[in-house]
């Protein structure tokens, strides 16, 4: 029950900051981090897939809802959410029988920016080669993946070192 | 039938996943129209109310902002208007003493077209001034050109919405002009060096003028009507054995800044062609 408030809350203000303040950052003309998707990887490890791949398709639409970038936040999002587990059983093993929320205590440091590092990469450059909808120009659009991902990374691992147990 | 259920139950987070992202691709393609996305975008109710939100809280860390722009462009404002009047006010005049000028019976000799410079140039030896009316709107080949400042130049050649003009500042003109102060008469040439001034000749020894003196057209061609001014004289010298003036005039017309123009219509243009040529044979 705590969880489910705890998830509920981080999902209206992960997307109230995304689309009210992080949206208007555009910082140099192009650096525009995407935190919202710090929501996927903060559900417990042990949710059933399917209901991960709706969160993050909801999630993906309400960005997008707001961005009027129809279709593009839900697709990244969803990817991430149905590789997620895949992700989380490459870098850490899990005891049976705990449910675990991905964090720094819980996975270790090194395996958490592993996942997190993997994970962010995976939808950032989904995300932006969607945008441009061409590989005309595949150079910029990559370089903007890839300097957008390191500043999201930064981001979210600073929320997440800031977070008790 | 039991193997092909447990296959779907298998790969069902599968199927889900494609479902979905095959669903948000749909949405991107279509997401073209605008129609089709107003309901799932910011136009639709929540989240615009949401930006309203927001923009009440932000606004106010812009007013300071919004405050120096209104004040700049408040002080442009005025200095707009204060140039305007002093035009309206010096035109008001001009007009007056120009209807005087203009209006050589019989009344409404002259028309004008009004008419847009596209295309321009000072710095050639012949300059050629382009217009954005021709034929349709009623301009004939030899008719007048003149601006508010003065006299600019004659219409060359007419397409049915272009025209040419050949103006001051082309050798090939030769313009008719006469001293405000004592009507005598010379003619207007460009020497092809500097697009602010040109040379009066036939000015004959005994005339008697000052640095200054304004000159204005003679009225005597059938283009110009008489008084529209041409320019003032910058500079003068005459040697001992000629018997005429060397001139120097500073034009009216600044052709660098030339925008709008008109174009005289002399109405009664044939009728006084028509007699002249008879006359002379």
């Amino acid at each position: 029950m705590l969880i489910l408030l705890q998830n509920i809350i981080r999902f209206v203000a992960l997307v109230l900051l995304q689309v009210l303040a992080l949206n208007n950052i555009q910082f140099l003309g192009f650096l525009n981090p995407y935190i919202y998707i710090l929501f996927i990887f903060s559900l417990p490890v042990k949710l059933p897939r399917w209901f991960t791949l709706i969160l993050g398709f909801v999630l993906g639409l309400s960005i997008d809802m707001f961005s009027n970038t129809l279709g593009i936040h839900a697709f990244a999002s969803v990817l991430i959410a149905f590789i997620r587990q895949g992700v989380i059983g490459l870098f850490t093993s899990i005891e049976e029988g705990s449910n675990p929320t991905p964090s720094f205590y819980t996975f270790g440091v090194g395996s958490y920016i592993k996942y997190v590092v993997v994970l962010v990469f995976i939808h950032h450059f989904t995300l932006f080669i969607l945008e441009a909808f061409t590989f005309n120009h595949l150079g910029m659009t990559l370089l903007k993946a890839l300097l957008n991902s390191f500043v999201t990374i930064l981001i979210i691992l600073g929320i997440q070192s800031f977070r008790k147990k | 039938m039991r193997t092909l259920f447990n296959f779907l139950i298998q790969y069902s987070v599968v199927f889900l996943f494609l479902l979905l992202e095959i669903i948000s691709f749909t949405l991107i393609v279509n997401n073209q129209g605008y129609q089709k996305s107003v309901f799932l975008s910011s136009s639709n109710r929540v989240a615009a109310e949401m930006y309203e939100i927001s923009n009440t809280v932000v606004e106010f860390f812009k007013l300071r902002a919004a405050n120096e722009n209104l004040s700049e462009e408040n002080t442009a404002f005025k200095n707009q208007l204060i140039i305007l009047q002093n035009k309206l006010n010096t035109l008001t005049k001009n007009t007056v003493r120009d209807t005087i000028h203009f209006r050589i019976p019989p009344e409404m000799e002259y028309q004008f077209i009004s008419a847009k410079v596209i295309n321009n140039s000072t710095n050639k030896l012949q300059n050629y001034i382009t217009l954005n009316k021709g034929i349709v709107d009623g301009i004939k080949v030899d008719m007048g050109v003149i601006s508010d400042e003065g006299v600019v130049g004659i219409i060359k050649t007419v397409s049915n919405r272009f025209s040419v003009v050949i103006p001051v500042l082309n050798p090939k003109i030769l313009i008719n002009c006469k001293f405000v102060r004592n009507n005598y008469i010379g003619t207007l040439v460009w020497d092809g060096n500097d697009y602010r001034f040109a040379n009066l000749t036939d000015i004959a020894r005994h005339v008697e003028f000052k640095l200054g003196d304004s000159l204005v057209t003679s009225g005597f061609t059938n283009t110009f009507p008489a008084g529209i001014p041409v320019g003032t004289i910058e500079d003068f010298n005459i040697k001992e054995s000629d018997a005429y003036y060397k001139i120097k005039v500073k034009l009216a017309v600044n052709f660098r800044t030339l925008s709008h123009v008109k174009v005289i219509d002399y109405l009664n243009y044939k009728e006084q062609r028509y007699l002249e040529k008879a006359s002379e044979n």
